[in-house]
């Protein structure tokens, strides 16, 4: 009884050791797999015509012909679209309306002025197209169709009088024309509804085609192209067709809400409207308006990025933290290999090589932020005057200065006592001995050492914050100063694009592209410092 | 006690277990020259208090080779490694009494380190090749001193091959990692890596210990075909082996030298109790 | 007789030697000096490491002394007292700003032991298992996992924390906050883990195999000879891997600037982990850049760096002699 007590125990403490291996493996896998894969999307993606348009004019890649020959075959199916959201917004949109009736009304004063009418003629035209804007203006304000009617008919009256034929007044006609028209089929009580859900709409499509080809180039290059990605567009699309509403309940008691698409027959708020075949029509011809092709976007790890990551790539930031690592492994390298030779060939065992070893010891476990301060206290403010990439890596370089010290001491204890003596006997002094065969024998525990702290070295964002990193600095210029301008990097821009930039909020796939780069850069260089250390041992072994 | 069937062979008939092996009957009778190389007087190595080795006095003579035999830990190795400045790598060792070479008074300050190691080569007791290629194992020394051109590389590399009687065997893959040879071919590239700095004297400390008898058998030929050109002083812990191949042996024991004269002499009659027990293998 | 012997061996191998075994005095004085200066230049290249620690610690003390050192010393005192108990912290006023820190200290306090509460049983076990239970094949296998699971940098983990974590305890477990001093503890222990089984491990191994050999001898089971002769044995190196865990976790900033919420307040009721909390790293992290130069502001966060780098210092001095221990228990002294 006591035994198998003592053996059931013997089991779960095995078990439960075995389970905290489990646990380990399955953190790894819970951080890389759904960060991998959420990155990866940034580089493997269904790319839109619109994709091939901004690469096409921000990064002057692709082929024009065969580009622009996509734009008009798009070009069609977009029309018929936008051609239906035209007419039912002259019926809704009347603030447009008044505007557009306005500004004929102001042009047809100018067009008699033009032509040089007598006087009396002038008064009377003007003050006739003056009736006709005002019952035009009236129809707009007014809800009530047949008001409405009788204002447009009193329009017509004056169509038919023919003194206007050929004129700009034939415009505002053809506006009285359409409006009667859409009111048919439009609820006009709800034409407050109407207008706001149609801004809606309006905005989804731009984010689906971006500016209609009649409009002049946006400013900001975010508002330049429509959704570039088919996982973009199928998401937009979503938000064009549907829409969170109250509604009654089945039982008719109460009002819940509930997600219907806005062209549904009974609860849609366009139900009944000429909007209507819109959204099927969208839907529907998608896929032909954005032309979805399977991309893959290696460009990204070398395209710059426009504000906000909306566009573009991690160029800038693989760049900076490219230069700032090798910088770091310059100014570390030297010293950290030195002082291991030090320690291991050289340094007795007395006071002050413990005190060296404590020393090194201390610099390991100092928090990278403290780094950080003392990065801009010291090197900012005393070394390079400037916070940039120089008093960056120079930072870095003291961080991963103790475990480059470390990684080497141990690759050079390692080598066998044999191989000096071998070397001495030989007739070689301490120092070349330790050039020749033990700096050789020990080099791929160092090159170990090495890769594993340019991991540290890249992935280290808290030293960096006040030395020289920025979320938006410009790629540095190499026929200047370099060294003294900040960079982005890698690490620091993870941190920006997830928490500081908002602007990168509505591009989660960007962000964890960003996060992505990085890890796979890091893990990279660990699988190659693994690699060199399978082959050191099988060197050693003389295979 | 009677001679073990062992030491009898040993002692008496030095040479005959191996076959084929040259005739050195001839080289055991030239009259001994007396001229030394090697000169002990007092000495003592301390690993920090502790002595190693106790007032050694013992001379080596020239072009012959000399065993040292002893039980373990008895101090061989520390002597052997004395006499090219070796020990220098362990740290806390100090010296007493005086080791010369060559006139030269190894420990004094003036003594040139790079060319004694050069000219007195060791050979260690596990064979410890570089991991380099063969041939730039061979030409390691060489180049320390500052011979560059490939053509006196090239013989140099053959030639210490062939006398290490390794050259057959490795010629074709000379640049080939060195720690593919077997054990035995590592040992002798050491050997040929030694005298690659044209040494005068060859320390070998236990250099069979780690080998097969086959192996062994060449080694002991090698030695047989270097002595005379070469000084060589060889720690063994197998008498036979001494016995075959020295012509003066060296008995240690507990850091003190017990026995220091003629081999055969010293197998067939020692002087002293303990290295009688030690011969005849009632300890150590 | 010394120079006689020498004499006589000098005569008798005169041919032998081609290259003189004496120094010549230029040769003698190049070594002398290549030695010299090889050994002084190798030294103050190792000296280095020792400036940088000197460096450090000045500048931080530098920067953080004007904070304190102002005025007569009872105000100095006090300024000191209200900075370790006080937890109003709200250096950005204009009129009345307050620099009580406690309550920041405490959030540090927080997430280093949540992360230990959770990193030290798992990575102790995990250390058992590796050193212990598990199979060679195995183990070659967990080895690589290990060392990537410490490869991964800290604002991967942040970004982890913040996109994926934060929004599963908001939505999941329906927290008020996703970010909060459980989601940093959490991220925390995975960094932690790394260096408390790796160093666990050696300090396992280092036991010998004869004290294991002699409790299964006497018929214990694996779980009594681990639990009650081995892991006693190491313990100064658990310990040590215990203290290099919480070093790791204290001193770690990013993932603590991102998922931990930055409230400065201590959490009530004191249990409650889904609250936000504020630590120092991320206090400097989150203030520095917006500072002005050589403003209270600016000087008492150089405070709280120091008050990091002597938390750090202080464990470190303790893991090293907690390892000088087990070293020398496991070479048997
Ligand atoms: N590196 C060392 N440090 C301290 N003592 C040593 C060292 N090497 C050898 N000794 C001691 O010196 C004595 C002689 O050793 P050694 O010369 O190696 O013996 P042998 O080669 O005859 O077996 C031994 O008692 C050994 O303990
Ligand atoms: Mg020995």
């Amino acid at each position: 009884m006591q035994t198998q007590l003592r053996q059931a125990l013997n089991h779960l403490f095995t078990l439960s050791c075995g389970a905290s291996v489990v646990l380990l493996v399955a953190a790894l896998l819970l951080f890389l797999i759904p960060m991998l894969k959420k990155g990866a999307v940034a580089v493997l993606f269904r790319g839109t015509v619109e994709f091939r348009k901004m690469q096409a004019e921000q990064f002057d890649r692709g082929n024009e012909e065969a580009l622009q020959k996509e734009i008009e075959q798009t070009a069609q199916s977009r029309q018929e679209i936008y051609a239906i959201l035209d007419q039912f917004s002259r019926g809704i949109d009347t603030e447009k309306l008044t505007d557009e009736v306005k500004g004929l009304y102001r042009d047809y004063g100018d067009e008699l002025r033009y032509k040089d009418t007598p006087k009396e003629q002038y008064t009377k035209l003007r003050s006739q197209a003056k009736i006709i804007r005002n019952h035009l203006l009236d129809a707009f304000e007014s809800i009530d169709k047949t008001e409405i009617n009788e204002y447009l008919d009193a329009v017509k009256v004056f169509e038919k009088g023919n003194s206007f034929s050929g004129t700009t007044v034939e415009k505002m006609f053809a506006v009285a024309d359409g409006f009667q028209k859409t009111i048919q089929h439009v609820d006009l009580s709800r034409r407050g509804e109407y207008a706001e859900e149609l801004s809606v709409v309006k905005e989804e499509l731009y984010n689906l085609f971006g500016p209609r080809p009649e409009e002049k180039t946006p400013q900001l290059a975010m508002r330049r192209f429509g959704a570039t990605r088919w996982d973009v567009a199928q998401k937009h699309l979503s938000f064009l067709l549907w829409q969170e509403k109250w509604v009654r309940s089945d039982d008719g008691q109460s009002m819940v809400s509930r997600k219907v698409r806005r062209d549904d027959p009974q609860y849609g708020s366009f139900s009944g409207t000429s909007l209507l075949p819109l959204f099927t029509l969208v839907e529907e011809t998608l896929d032909i308006s954005l032309k979805p092709r399977f991309t893959f976007y290696w460009q990204y790890f070398i395209d710059d990025s426009t504000p906000g990551h909306y566009f573009g790539g991690v160029g800038p930031e693989v760049l900076g933290t490219l230069m700032l690592t090798m910088l770091a492994m310059c100014f570390a390298v030297g010293p950290g290999v030195l002082s291991a030779a030090y320690l291991v060939e050289y340094a007795g065992d007395n006071l002050i090589v413990k005190i060296i070893r404590i020393c090194i010891n201390t610099l390991a476990g100092v928090p990278s932020i403290v780094y950080g301060l003392f990065g801009m206290a010291f090197f900012v403010t005393y070394v390079t005057r400037h916070p940039g990439i120089l008093s960056a890596a120079m930072t870095l370089a003291l961080l991963v200065l103790p475990v480059i010290i470390r990684a080497s001491e141990e690759a050079i204890r390692a080598v066998p006592q044999t191989y000096r003596e071998a070397a001495m006997g030989l007739g070689a002094g301490k120092f070349r001995s330790f050039i020749t065969v033990t700096l050789p024998a020990a080099g791929p525990g160092i090159l170990t050492g090495i890769i594993l702290s340019l991991g540290r070295a890249a992935g280290e964002t808290a030293p960096i914050l006040f030395a020289g990193a920025a979320a938006l600095a410009p790629i540095p210029d190499f026929g200047g100063k370099w060294w003294l301008q900040e960079t982005r990097a890698l690490s620091y821009g993870c941190y920006d694009i997830t928490v500081g930039d908002k602007l990168a909020m509505m591009v989660p796939h960007k962000q964890f592209g960003m996060v992505m780069t990085l890890v796979m850069l890091v893990l990279c260089l660990n699988i190659v410092a693994i690699f060199v250390r399978s082959r050191m041992s099988k060197k050693l072994r003389g295979a | 006690m009677e001679l073990t069937p062992i030491r009898k062979r040993a002692a008496l008939q030095p040479g005959k277990i191996r076959l084929n092996s040259p005739p050195s009957a001839a080289a055991e009778e030239t009259p001994c020259t007396q001229k030394t190389i090697i000169g002990a007087r007092d000495f003592t190595f301390y690993y920090g208090s502790k002595a190693g080795v106790e007032n050694i006095t013992m001379d080596i003579e020239v072009g012959s080779v000399t065993a040292i035999i002893g039980p373990s830990g008895c101090g061989k190795s520390t002597f052997l490694r004395s006499i090219n400045r070796m020990n220098d790598l362990i740290p806390q060792t100090r010296t007493e009494g005086l080791l010369s070479v060559g006139g030269q008074d190894v420990y004094d300050k003036s003594t040139n380190l790079v060319n004694l190691r050069q000219q007195v080569g060791m050979v260690f007791q596990r064979p410890n090749p570089f991991a380099k290629s063969i041939y730039d194992n061979i030409t390691y020394g060489p180049k320390l001193q500052g011979i560059r051109s490939k053509a006196k590389l090239n013989a140099l590399v053959e030639k210490c091959l062939k006398d290490a009687a390794l050259w057959d065997e490795v010629k074709d893959d000379l640049h080939k990692s060195a720690l593919a040879l077997s054990g035995g071919q590592q040992q002798r590239l050491c050997i040929a890596r030694t005298l690659a700095t044209k040494p005068r004297v060859v320390l070998m400390d236990e250099p069979c210990s780690a080998l097969d008898p086959l192996a062994t058998a060449r080694i002991e030929d090698l030695i047989e075909e270097l002595k005379g050109t070469y000084t060589i002083v060889i720690v063994t812990h197998n008498m036979q082996q001494a016995a075959r191949v020295s012509k003066r042996t060296a008995f240690f024991c507990l850091g003190k030298l017990i026995e220091y004269g003629q081999t055969d002499k010293l197998f067939t009659n020692p002087q002293e109790k303990s290295t009688e027990d030690y011969i005849t293998g009632r300890f150590g | 007789m010394t120079e006689s012997l020498l004499q006589r061996d000098k005569n008798d191998a005169a041919v032998e030697f081609s290259r003189p075994l004496r120094l010549s005095v230029t040769e003698d004085l190049r070594g002398f000096l290549a030695e010299k200066i090889g050994h002084a230049t190798l030294f103050s290249i190792t000296f280095l490491s020792v400036l940088a620690v000197m460096a450090i610690f000045y500048f931080v003390i530098q920067e953080s002394v004007p904070f304190i050192f102002k005025g007569s010393f009872g105000e100095s005192i006090g300024r000191l007292t209200e900075f370790l108990t006080r937890t109003g912290w709200y250096p950005q006023s204009h009129d009345n700003p307050e620099y009580g820190a406690l309550s920041i200290i405490v959030g540090s306090l927080y997430v280093t032991l949540g992360a230990l509460v959770v990193a030290v049983p798992v990575g102790v076990l995990a250390a058992v298992f590796l050193s212990d239970i598990a199979p060679f094949s195995l183990r070659q296998i967990c080895k690589p996992i290990i060392e990537i699971l410490a490869a991964i940098p800290s604002v991967a983990y942040g970004v982890f924390a913040v996109m994926i974590v934060a929004p599963w305890m908001q939505n999941t477990l329906g927290f008020t906050t996703g970010t909060n001093a459980l989601n940093a503890s959490l991220i925390l222990s995975i960094m932690a883990l790394p260096t408390i089984i790796s160093v666990a491990e050696d300090a396992l191994s280092a036991v010998g195999r004869e004290v294991r050999e002699a409790s299964y001898g006497l018929g214990a089971t694996r779980a009594e000879t681990m639990l009650k002769v081995v892991i006693p044995a190491s313990h100064s190196g658990i310990v040590a891997a215990i203290i290099l865990g919480m070093m790791r976790a204290i001193g770690e900033t990013m993932v603590v600037w991102m998922a931990s919420g930055n409230a400065s307040r201590i959490p009530s009721p004191w249990w409650d982990l889904s609250q936000s909390v504020r630590t120092l790293t991320a206090t400097i992290a989150g203030e520095l850049g917006e500072v002005p130069k050589n403003t209270d502001h600016f000087h008492v966060l150089f405070m709280i760096a120091l008050l990091l780098l002597l938390f750090t210092f202080g464990l470190n001095m303790v893991s090293e002699f907690f390892m000088a221990r087990f070293k020398k228990k496991s070479r048997g002294l």
